[in-house]
């Protein structure tokens, strides 16, 4: 197990590094550099060169990359030019922001999706089926921020159920805090229940045709044993897999959910990083992502065994 | 039985919705303290030291507790500010400052000429990283050679060289108004703390990413008694101003109906319609001393013909097009001397003509064989976006190739900055005298790409009309420069930029103001 | 990432088999209609709409659905309508691009990587593994940022994005048939590694490849939208779906009816691909549904 772990983050390296060296050439290939924004329509070439030094951005490039890559080894990722802050603190902070969103929603619809799914395949082809995976196309086919921008209109401007303003964090007003995130929660959770439901459905269906279920039924189990001891285990695994790989992902595509709703979040940092050349704070970004969804990844794979104990980690 | 996981599904949707409903009933209000002024911001500040690591939105919240010498008055000129008076002497080498007396900080120690030296010696410290360094350090040619203090209350000036800019760029918001803050301000190891000035409020607490907070100075002297910009009667009249980050426009707006948010600022203009329509809120909007524009490429070898530059020129239908990118709200000017500025006169008012027929001569005149031309422009300032396509659409009619290229800012603005561009939909920010309007424009292409016109004789009426101090003289000089903008054509000035607030009508005293920046002072709420 | 799957060997249920056909068609039936219509009004685009999308009129400006503008006009005075049609035209011309793009490179570097093995297999799936770790719109925006963005540049972004997903399925079969016997007895009568891979290996590919090409026809007019949206999409005022919704967002309670059209074009195109996807996956192999 130590050593599966330990294999994993090894793996993990090169993909890590190849990725800090993509984002720091290719943010200094954009053109457009943090001194020419800061200074605007009111940039002569005194105060840009002035700028730029300050910002050591007239260092020839792996200088620089190497005096960042060995502030990363020490936990340090640089300080933001955009807004003077350290860049891991708050990258931090806005990822537990976003992760909130993501994660409940996520936990929401599986509570949802994955029941819903084996009930579909159960009673395929019926009525029931028909609507569950009918429903499940629909939501899957409407774009996320299309659905926000609908749920907003809605709840926050023509309701006034919901407040507009962004956010406020837990700590602060849990009551509070709580409006705020419904309307994120709820547009992803709707998304997310179309995917997974056709997913355990899949899965479901697979494992219904085979045949130590038809041998648990000749056995005498009633269905609802069948259901729960045999398809239920066996298809939630690689609907499992489906999840981690949907969390991951989601925290890059939150982006779009975040600028609808104006949720302080990872992804709404990452993009005004990027149209700010706020270079520190977009290498510490991706880095940081990056590094998620390999964490994500070994979780899912480790938490694998446990619904499935056939598969054994190698 | 197959009954339960339907019903747990159904149970499920029941239960979120009765979640919803209860969240309705126990929706807070969102009311603040009778007098907080809630104030938006579309992103957090970056440092609350003038002048340093700073920008627009960072100066507006900043020069509520700071001062310097001079600040702007309503009209956008030069006045004594901590100053009671300032003396030059007749070379305009020397500049002598008599303060004002028994002006308090925040911390209740009083303005001396020792503050002055202070703040100017650190402004001046290389290592510092002031934003105006460059202007006043010598590196731009002009140099203060020494402060000092002549006695408790006046402080000496000497340059190197006259410069009637001098105060005006002393003044700048950008420079933090060259403010003279406490050495309090800064921490035993040379770090900043937080700003201890002389100004109407002072800083409670900077929440970062959320808000800032400001209460008023209770010992705070207005410097006039009529309110003036920076320098007339500016009395803190709230318990607290609370500057509010809320970055997505349509948020801001939203909390501003549900009554969340007292004051708006820089609203695009396509909101003053539906705003002006609501009977909760009031609206005003200011005319600034900054212009949009159509600049044109001059070395581009399609552009490079002046007759197809005129053409151009007469081509746009520039009260339709004002109209509508300002959706009412502003007026065509073709001088990049702006509307609101004392030298804005009849002879800036001369612009272009719209003239199809003209246009269609001066195409075929000019040999134009149908060339694309592509106009840049970006969709992060709606107005310039719209002007691109309007202006496209205008000149397409006439018979010319124009193409719109759509770039982020970033990229924009590098672009600007090479000169790499053929037609290029740009905004220009906030000068305080027309010189430095004109020297924006006006320069040296070879050293400096991003100006786009060269014409010597342009530039020899630009550095007299920098150096002259009688204003009737540079006046004049003003007139022939804009005179040479519409005969050449280098760019086509479309309009003066405005600024769109709004407020709640329980807000008194508030109106947008010439800097695009909100006064908060002699403003209450009821 | 390690997908253990189930080892048992299906039994076919006929009864459940002949049911799910009959529903099959459905799907394919729905689904099909709606990417013709779809793709109908994309080709007719190119030719023909209802007004100019790109002329403007003021005097038309932000009004409803009337009988003279079907859907309304935009903040511009532009038909909704002729957009929407124009829209269509893009989404296809850069989805139909883009899949062709990734599909081609992905196959490639799939099949390479899984025939031959080894270092060369190591590396490629450390740079796919690297790729995959960008999230893909992020990637999409730093790349358009340097490369410019225009219809060209988002189709190499996203094709860019898109090509590993298309590298590991290929990979993932390659790897999966070549122990079998008849590419053994392929080698064993002489035939050249290259005879090899496109005669036997590359048709198994197909199938899976298939399924996975349809569902990617919808996650790039997602992607283009969502990239639209974010202010990184095909630059305006050239129509496309998702640039649209972006403009729409300043008249969200003006006009709403701005933000709903492009976004019911864009869920219905996905709803359609959606349910001719499940039919394809269907019929090709009911046990693929795990190919994600």
């Amino acid at each position: 197990m130590v050593r599966f772990i330990l294999n994993r983050i090894v793996m993990a390296i090169p993909t890590l590094l190849i990725v800090s060296v993509a984002v720091f050439m290719m943010i200094r290939l954009i053109p457009g550099d943090p001194a020419q924004l800061l200074l605007g329509d009111l940039a002569d070439p005194v105060e840009l060169e002035s700028l730029r030094q300050a910002m050591g951005l007239n260092q020839p490039w792996p200088t620089q990359f190497i005096a960042w890559f060995n502030n990363v080894l020490h936990l340090d990722l640089g300080r933001s030019i955009s807004t003077g802050q350290d860049v891991l603190p708050l990258v931090w902070s806005r990822f537990l922001v976003s992760a909130q969103i993501v994660v409940l929603a996520v936990l929401f619809s599986s509570l949802v999706a994955v029941p819903a799914g084996i009930i579909a395949a159960w009673r395929q082809n019926s009525a029931t089926d028909l609507v569950l995976v009918g429903t499940a196309t629909l939501l899957v086919s409407i774009p996320t921020f299309w659905l926000g921008l609908l749920l907003l209109l809605l709840f926050a401007i023509k309701l006034s159920w919901l407040p507009v303003v962004g956010y406020v964090s837990f700590s602060e007003d849990a009551k509070g805090a709580l409006l705020y995130i419904i309307l994120p929660i709820l547009t992803l959770f709707l998304h997310e229940i179309g995917v997974l439901m056709r997913m355990a459905r899949a899965n479901a269906l697979e494992v219904l045709r085979l045949d130590y279920v038809t041998h648990a039924r000749a056995k005498g189990l009633s269905e609802r044993m069948v259901l729960m001891r045999h398809v239920f285990k066996n298809s939630f695994g690689p609907t499992w897999t489906l999840i981690g790989l949907v969390l991951g992902n989601l925290l890059g595509g939150i982006a779009v959910v975040e600028t609808v709703f104006t949720i302080p979040g990872l992804g709404r940092l990452l993009i005004d990083a990027i149209f700010a050349r706020d270079y520190p704070l977009i290498q510490g970004c991706l880095l940081f992502t990056a590094t998620i969804y390999v964490v994500v990844n070994l979780l899912v794979d480790l938490l694998y065994p446990v619904f499935d104990p056939r598969v054994t980690t190698e | 039985m197959e009954e339960r996981p339907k019903e747990r599904y159904k149970c499920c949707q029941v239960g979120l919705a009765a979640l919803l409903l209860s969240i309705g009933a126990v929706f807070p209000q969102g009311q603040a303290d009778a007098t907080t002024l809630r104030v938006q911001i579309n992103a957090d500040i970056r440092s609350t030291d003038p002048g340093i690591n700073r920008d627009a939105t960072t100066d507006s919240v900043v020069l509520h507790m700071v001062e310097g010498l001079v600040g702007y008055d309503a009209k956008g000129e030069t006045r004594p500010l901590l100053a009671k008076t300032v003396d030059v002497s007749p070379d305009g080498l020397s500049y002598t400052f008599h303060l004002r007396e028994n002006v308090k900080f925040h911390n209740g120690a009083t303005l001396s000429a020792d503050d002055v030296v202070w703040s100017w010696n650190r402004y001046m410290s290389p290592k510092l990283g002031w934003r105006c360094l460059p202007d006043f350090d010598g590196r731009k040619g002009f140099r203060i050679e020494e402060i000092k203090t002549v006695n408790e209350h006046t402080v000496l000036f000497t340059l190197n060289h006259p410069n009637p800019l001098f105060l005006t760029t002393m003044a700048r918001s950008d420079c933090g108004m060259s403010a003279i803050t406490h050495r309090d301000s800064v921490r035993p190891d040379g770090s900043w703390d937080k700003p201890i000035g002389t100004g109407p409020f002072k800083l409670k607490e900077w929440k970062h990413r959320e808000y800032i907070s400001l209460t008023p100075n209770a010992d705070y002297v207005s410097p006039g008694e009529q309110p003036d910009g920076y320098v007339g009667s500016k009395r803190p009249m709230v318990d607290e101003i609370r500057f509010l980050v809320i970055p997505d426009l349509a948020t801001a707006k939203a909390a501003l109906l549900q009554g969340s948010i007292d004051i708006l600022t820089r609203l695009p203009y396509n909101e003053a319609a539906e705003l002006q329509k609501n009977p909760n809120v009031s609206v005003s909007t200011s005319s600034l001393l900054a212009s949009f524009a159509l600049l044109l490429q001059t070395s581009d070898p399609t552009l490079s013909n002046l007759k197809l530059r005129q053409a151009i020129a007469s081509a746009l239908d520039y009260e339709q097009l004002v109209q509508n990118v300002t959706y009412g709200l502003g007026v065509p000017n073709n001088s990049i001397v702006p509307i609101s500025s004392p030298y804005y006169t009849e002879a800036e008012k001369k612009g272009h003509r719209y003239d199809l027929e003209h246009a269609r001569k001066l195409l075929k005149e000019s040999g134009y064989r149908g060339q694309p031309l592509k106009i840049i422009a970006n969709k992060q300032y709606t107005y310039l976006f719209d002007s691109a396509v309007i202006a496209q659409a205008m000149l397409q009619q006439v018979g010319i190739n124009a193409q719109i290229e759509v770039l982020e800012w970033g990229t924009q603005l590098d672009r600007w900055q090479k000169g790499n561009y053929q037609l290029m939909a740009f905004p220009y920010s906030s000068r305080m005298d027309p010189a430095l309007n004109f020297e924006t424009i006006i320069g040296d292409r070879e050293k400096q790409p991003r100006k786009v016109w060269d014409d010597p004789q342009a530039i020899e009426l630009l550095a007299q009309a920098t150096e002259e101090p009688d204003a009737q003289v540079r006046q004049a000089l003003f007139a022939q420069l804009h005179q040479g903008v519409i005969e050449q054509v280098p760019l086509i000035v479309l309009a003066s930029q405005m600024a769109l607030d709004a407020a709640q009508k329980s807000v008194v005293g508030y109106k947008a103001s010439i800097f695009g920046s909100p006064l908060l002072w002699e403003v209450s709420k009821k | 990432m390690n997908s253990p799957t189930a080892t048992s060997q299906p039994i076919a249920s006929t009864k459940r088999r002949r049911m799910s056909t009959r529903r099959l068609s459905t799907n394919a039936l729905i689904g099909g209609s709606i990417i013709f219509v779809v793709v109908a009004a994309a080709i007719i685009g190119v030719w023909w709409t209802p007004y100019d999308p790109l002329r403007i009129n003021f005097g038309a400006k932000l009004q409803g659905p009337s009988a003279q503008y079907w859907l309304g006009t935009d903040e511009f005075g532009r038909d909704v309508l002729s957009r929407l049609i124009a829209g269509a035209s893009s989404s296809v011309w850069i989805s139909t691009l883009t899949v062709c793009l990734s599909v081609i490179a992905g196959t490639i570097i799939g099949v390479l990587a899984g025939f031959i093995r080894g270092w060369t297999d190591r590396i490629i799936m450390a740079f796919i593994n690297a790729l995959l770790a960008f999230p893909g719109l992020l990637l999409a925006l730093g790349l358009l940022a340097v490369v410019g963005a225009n219809k060209y540049g988002i189709i190499l972004a996203l094709s860019l994005a898109y090509t590993p997903s298309v590298t590991r399925v290929v990979r993932g079969t390659v790897l999966s048939i070549r122990q079998r016997e008849f590419i053994e007895s392929s080698r064993v009568l002489g035939n050249s590694e290259l005879y090899t891979m496109v005669h036997h290996v590359l048709p198994n590919c197909i199938a899976p490849l298939t399924v996975l090409a349809t569902s990617m026809f919808g996650w790039v007019i997602l992607a283009e939208s969502a990239l639209s949206f974010l202010g990184l999409g095909v630059p305006p005022p050239a129509p496309t779906w998702g640039n649209m919704l972006a403009s729409a967002r300043p008249f969200l309670d003006q006009a709403p009816y701005l933000s709903i059209f492009p976004g019911l074009c864009i869920s219905l195109t996905l709803l359609g691909i959606n349910l001719f996807g499940d039919a394809i996956r269907d019929k090709l192999d009911p046990h693929m549904n795990k190919g994600q």
